[in-house]
Formats: structure tokens, sequence, C-alpha cells
């Protein structure tokens, strides 16, 4: 368990609906500070100007998906070592095997419910090393 | 059937005939139908000799009458006419007999006996008359008795021995007769006579020879046409057998054709280069080419030229191979040029030498098929993201707003927004429940099994659905723990069962009830019950309980929620983690749902 709360939050969102409800939700239930991405192309920039705590990430985005940014983001050095939490509607249990294996730290299923957000992002980062 | 009978008819007739085949080669060594057959010769030349005798005896009778005691020649004109008459009834006695085969000898005896009678006859006649006669008479006398004698060979040529007693009757009473005469002439005749009589009976036996062989001859000829007339037979009797082959060859390729010919699929026969050599009236229709356009062309005439590569690999494979390929789905342009995507299985036809003769294909149009697979597929993958991302947002936002962190709400508002959160809720749950429906059905559903310890997941269950009992002022209770006692089942799974069961039963039961929920074991199943003190189940809803869209009674879904399918979701889910589910009346009123699910054989406490 990192030694410090979790309170800064990154999420790569292309919905903009989500965007603020995730938003109201870390922010006024969590108390966390978030940086909402809309553009996943530019949310390696962005994660390295903010440095997060924890990045959740959508799995389906029309520029780039989830899963391809995680994978980039393991090839950056500033990146890199950040927790990833996958936001996902439609993915397999095979599919986030897949990602649990390549290292992220969770997923939480659409529709997620926005009182209980702040709850299962605690409960994933006390059971990270 | 038809074939199986004549198949076993012709056997059996082949059989017999090979049979007389072999007996035949057996009898063409039988000495007794020889016999028979020489016996035979004797009495066709009875008749004759019957003639000859009643002839020469009567000139005899009539030479002889005068210078003799009439009396005598009378006597002896009588025995001669006796001995005729003897031998005519042997003769008609021959005749009539049944058995000529088997009595040959009995026959041969008779005649052998007859012979010798007239033999005798002829020698009392010479020794009676030649003495008392003077000398032309005795000259006609032996005249007579020569040509008698000699007559008798031609007679009975088919057996020396009956000559040789005949011609003995006639020589010896004549010979002694000659040498007591007292004559030196005839006692030098008396010498010759018994040399005429060897030189007699040796010419018979030389005949008798002849005869034999000639029969033996005869025989075996007939024994031989016997034998080929019934390998012609048996021959006869193959060519009809052939013919029926034949037919039912001929009739079985009609039916072959008909059935190609008739049938809903298209049906292509290709040669090993690839060579159309016969379609069907539906290949016709499906690629609106006519037959003739079709026969004589290559294959790939039917397949897009961009696709032509992956024919010959399969094409390849299966000429390798000989084996038929199954379910093949390839795009084939329609004469007009519309590419229809059709499922094909080739098959080739090997001879015995493992060359293919030919190759038969038979497809279908199944590009209306995949359209609706793949429409089927886009629905689901809309409903499930297109519909859930949108109420995502719905619920979310009405989440917040009803958790305060927008700010205090009137009663009257907070009220609405509740009433939105809750169908915001129950129409997710609705296209949950369709989704899994369609997976069931399509067998796509997956599950994720572990060991999971019963105890800690029925708890874990109540306190997820505690706020849902709350709603209905009823209270969730455990009675019964099996601590360390181990399930393996897909943990959400599980979950979604249980949570149907104890939503249904907190739906139905009375407000301020309570729903008890029991943990029990067998020796190899976990049992949890879930009872409730509700109304029961009406006894008209009792069988289609577990159906699809399962509602006692439609109002009860406006008024409690649920769409009907959870039961039939959590039946199935229960069934592929190996389980059963049911239910039964609780006593006191109300209803108890139960599942058992096998034990997993982990560690006792």
């Amino acid at each position: 368990m990192p030694d410090r709360p979790l309170t800064r939050i990154c999420y790569v969102e292309d919905d903009e609906d989500i965007q603020r409800i995730v938003r109201m939700s870390l922010e006024r239930l969590g108390k966390m500070t978030v940086e909402i991405v809309g553009d996943p192309t530019r949310a390696i920039e962005a994660m390295s100007a903010f440095r997060p705590d924890l990045v959740m990430l959508d799995w389906m985005m029309p520029a780039m998906d989830g899963p391809t940014l995680f994978r980039q983001m393991q090839l950056r050095p500033e990146t890199k070592a950040l927790p990833v939490v996958f936001i996902t509607a439609k993915a397999s249990q095979r599919d986030l095997d897949e990602l649990m294996a390549m290292g992220a730290a969770g997923a939480i299923s659409k529709p997620f419910s926005p009182k209980d957000l702040p709850e299962q992002l605690r409960a994933i980062w006390a059971k990270l090393p | 059937m038809n074939h199986s009978t004549t198949a076993s008819g012709t056997q059996a007739a082949t059989g017999s005939a090979a049979a007389g085949v072999a007996a035949g080669s057996r009898e063409r060594s039988d000495p007794r139908v020889v016999l028979a057959d020489r016996v035979e010769q004797l009495y066709s030349q009875l008749p004759l000799g019957i003639a000859a005798t009643a002839v020469i005896g009567l000139i005899s009778a009539l030479e002889l009458r005068e210078g003799r005691i009439i009396e005598l020649v009378a006597f002896w004109g009588g025995l001669l006419l006796l001995v005729s008459a003897l031998h005519g009834a042997l003769y008609f006695a021959y005749r009539r007999s049944a058995d000529k085969l088997a009595q040959g000898e009995q026959w041969l005896r008779w005649l052998g006996i007859g012979a010798f009678a007239a033999g005798v006859t002829w020698g009392f006649g010479a020794s009676v008359f030649f003495p008392s006669h003077a000398d032309e008479r005795q000259v006609f006398l032996a005249f007579l008795l020569s040509g008698v004698m000699s007559g008798g060979i031609p007679v009975y040529a088919a057996s020396w021995p009956i000559f040789a007693a005949y011609a003995a009757g006639i020589a010896i009473p004549f010979t002694y007769v000659l040498a007591t005469f007292g004559n030196r002439l005839f006692a030098e005749i008396a010498l010759l006579v018994p040399l005429f009589y060897g030189v007699s009976v040796a010419i018979a036996y030389r005949l008798n020879r002849v005869f034999h062989s000639g029969y033996r001859l005869r025989h075996a000829y007939g024994k031989l046409t016997e034998d080929y007339s019934v390998l012609n037979q048996r021959l006869e009797l193959q060519l009809v057998e052939l013919d029926e082959a034949r037919r039912q060859v001929e009739a079985s390729g009609r039916k072959l054709a008909l059935f190609a010919e008739r049938a809903p699929i298209a049906v292509l026969e290709i040669d090993p280069r690839g060579i159309v050599t016969a379609v069907n009236h539906a290949a016709e229709l499906l690629f609106g080419y006519a037959a003739g356009e079709l026969i004589g062309g290559h294959v790939k005439r039917l397949v897009l030229p961009e696709l032509h590569a992956e024919f010959d690999g399969h094409w390849m494979r299966m000429t390798e191979t000989r084996q038929p390929l199954a379910g093949l789905r390839i795009r084939n342009p329609r004469r007009d040029g519309i590419a229809l995507v059709c499922e094909w299985t080739v098959t080739p036809l090997v001879n015995p030498e493992g060359d293919i003769v030919s190759v038969i294909a038979q497809g279908q149009d199944v590009t209306r098929q995949i359209e609706a697979e793949r429409m089927k597929k886009e629905f689901t993958s809309t409903l499930s993201h297109e519909l859930r991302t949108p109420l995502t947002s719905i619920i979310g936002s009405l989440q917040l707003v009803n958790s305060g962190v927008a700010g205090e709400l009137s009663r009257d508002v907070s009220e609405l927004t509740l009433v939105a959160e809750r169908n915001g809720q129950r129409l997710l749950d609705i296209i949950n429940d369709i989704l899994d429906i369609e997976k069931i059905e399509s067998g796509t559903i997956s599950m994720a099994p572990e060991v999971l310890a019963i105890d800690g997941l029925v708890r874990e269950a109540i306190v997820l659905n505690e706020g849902f009992g709350e709603r209905f002022k009823v209270r969730f209770e455990v009675r019964g723990e099996l601590p360390g006692r181990e399930v393996y089942a897909d943990r959400k799974r599980l979950l979604q069962v249980m949570t149907n069961l104890l939503s249904n039963a907190a739906k139905f039961s009375p407000e301020w009830g309570k729903v008890e929920i029991t943990l029990e074991e067998s020796d190899a199943n976990i049992h949890v019950g879930v009872h409730d003190r509700g109304p029961g189940i009406p006894e008209e809803f009792r069988s289609r309980i577990f159906g699809r869209f399962a509602q006692a009674d439609s109002t009860a879904s406006r008024q409690k929620g649920g769409t009907g399918l959870g039961l039939a979701i959590g039946k199935r889910m229960i069934e592929l983690m190996h389980g059963r589910i049911g239910f039964e009346d609780r006593a006191g009123g109300g209803t108890t749902f139960w599942f058992e699910l096998p034990k997993h054989p982990g560690k006792e406490p």
C-alpha cells in the first residue's frame, strides 16, 4: 500500500458528459484533484505535466483506444510507473485478464456508480504495492 | 430387398448346378449305364431275330416234312414257335420294365437263356433231321445251320457270351451228328464245325469290344453334352443376374441424378483439372448461367478474381489429401456481377487406385444468413455499448444529484429524481438481462469459475442486496453456516443468481417481513435456500416460471420492477456451473427458491 493517500487522478475520456460526472464525483465526493484529457493522443503530454497518482483510461475512444494508450505509456519513462485503471463497457474477461497481466492496476465496468467511484479507486489504490 | 432375394436364389441355383457337374463326372465311368445301353441294343434286335426265326423255321418245316414222320416235324416247328413266343414275351416285358438301369444284369441273363434255348432248338432240329434225310436235304440243313449261326453274330454282337451260348446250342449237336454218321466226308466236316464255331465266337468277341467302347464313348459324349448344358444354364442365370444388377445400377444412377437435379442446392461436377463437367438446375439459377455456358469452362469463373489464390490453396489441399472440404465460404460472382457468399462442401470422388475421378461441389447462398448474423452482432453491440454509455451518464448524474453534491433538493424534486434514477437503473437491468439471454441462446456465454467459500459468497450477496430489501422494508437473515465449504463457480454469475433470488423474495414479501437464507450440505452438494412469506406461486404460472419474460402478473413488473428474465438466466447459469435450481411451497405460506452446486473437494473443517 502506498504511504500517501490517493489525491491526483488523470482521466482520459472522450465523452464530455461522463467527464463531468467523473469530475464531480471525484472532486466533490472524493475530495481529489482531477485532470480530464479528452484527446488520448495528447494524454501522455498531459500526464507528464500533471503528474497524477493514478490514471483512469476509457477503453473505447475514437482517436486511440485505452489499451493502445496503455502500451504507449509503458514505453515512456515518465508514465511507465503510473497505476492504470480501465473503465470499460464491453471488454470480455479475457481482454481484462490480458491487461491485468500487462500490469493494469484494475478495471471498473460501465455503467459505474459515481457515488461509489472514489471508494472503488481507493480500494484499488490500497492494494497497490 | 429385391436384389438380395435374387442373389440368394442365384447362389442356390449355382450350387446345385455345380453339384450336377460333379455327379456327371462321377457317372461318366459308371459301367451300369454302359451295360444298360448294351442290353437296350440287344433287345432292340430281338424282333428282327424273332421274325428271321419264324421265316426260316417255316421254310425249313415245309422243306423237311417230306420223307419224315410228320409229327416230329410238327413238334420241332412247335418248339421253334414256343421259343419265338417266349422271346416275344421277354421283349415286351423288357419294354415295360421301369428300371432298366438297375436290372441290366438280370435282363442280360434272361436274354442269354433265351438265346441258348433258340440255339438248342436249331441244334435239336439238325440232329433229328440230318440223319433221316437224303443228300440234297442234308446240304440244305448244313447251309441252314451255318446261316442261322452266323446270322446270330450281328444280333448278339453286343454280348459275345450270349452269342457263344446260342452258337454252342447249334454247333454241339450238329458236330455230334456229323461225327457219328459213319461217312468220312461228314467226319471231316465234323472237325471243321468247331473251328467255324471258334472263329464266329472270336468275331463276335471283337464286335462286342467295338460295341462296348462305342457305347462308352457315346455315354461320355452324352455326359459332356449334359455338363455343357448345365454350364450353359449357369451362364444364362449369371447373365440374367448381371442384367438385373445393371438395371439396379441404372436405377440408382437415375435416382442420384434426380436428387442432384431437383436439389435446392447448387451441385457442380468438376474434373480434377477444375473444368466443370456437369451442373444442376439450382446452380444455373444461383449463378445466372445456362448449364452449357458453365460446362467446359474452369470453375474459377465462379470465384472472384481476387480470391483465386485462396481458391487454389483450397483446391490443392483437397487434391493432396483427397479429403472433402466442408463449410468453405467463398464469394462467387453471378453473371450480372453481383457477388454472393456461398458455403460449399467439396467432395473428391476417388477410385480404388487412389486417383481423383471427379469432384462434386455442393453450394448454397448464405449471403442473407451472413447479413443477418452481422446485423444481430451489430445490434447486440449497439445494445451493449451505445445504450449503456448514455445510461451511464443519466444514472450517474441522477446519483450525484440524489447524493446531494450539487446542493440540497426540495422534497418534490428529490422524489422525482429518485424515480428517474430507479427507472434508469431498471432500464439498465433490462438491457443487461437481454444481453445475458442473447449470450445464453447464442452459446457465447462464458464462465470464469474459481473456488469460492460459500459462506462468504452468501454474505456478500446479502450485503449487496440489503439496500434493495430496505426499499421493500424486508430483512435478510442467514440460518446455518458451512465454514470451509467451497464450490467451484463463477463468482459474478453466482452473485447475479443470488441477487435475483434475494430481490424476488424481497419484492414478494409482506412489509416488515423477513427473508431467510439457509445453508445446508449433503454428501456431494451445497444447498442454498431462499425462503419468503409471500403469496406463493400461482398454479398456472409454475410450469413457466423459469421461462423467458415470465411474470405471474404483468402489473407486478410495473409495481415491483424486474424483467421476467432473471430466473431464466439464473437457471441456465446454475446449470452451466453443474448445479440445479428449483422452488417449492413453504409450510405455513410462502415460497422457497433453492439451488444446489456440487461441493468442491477441498479442505474439511
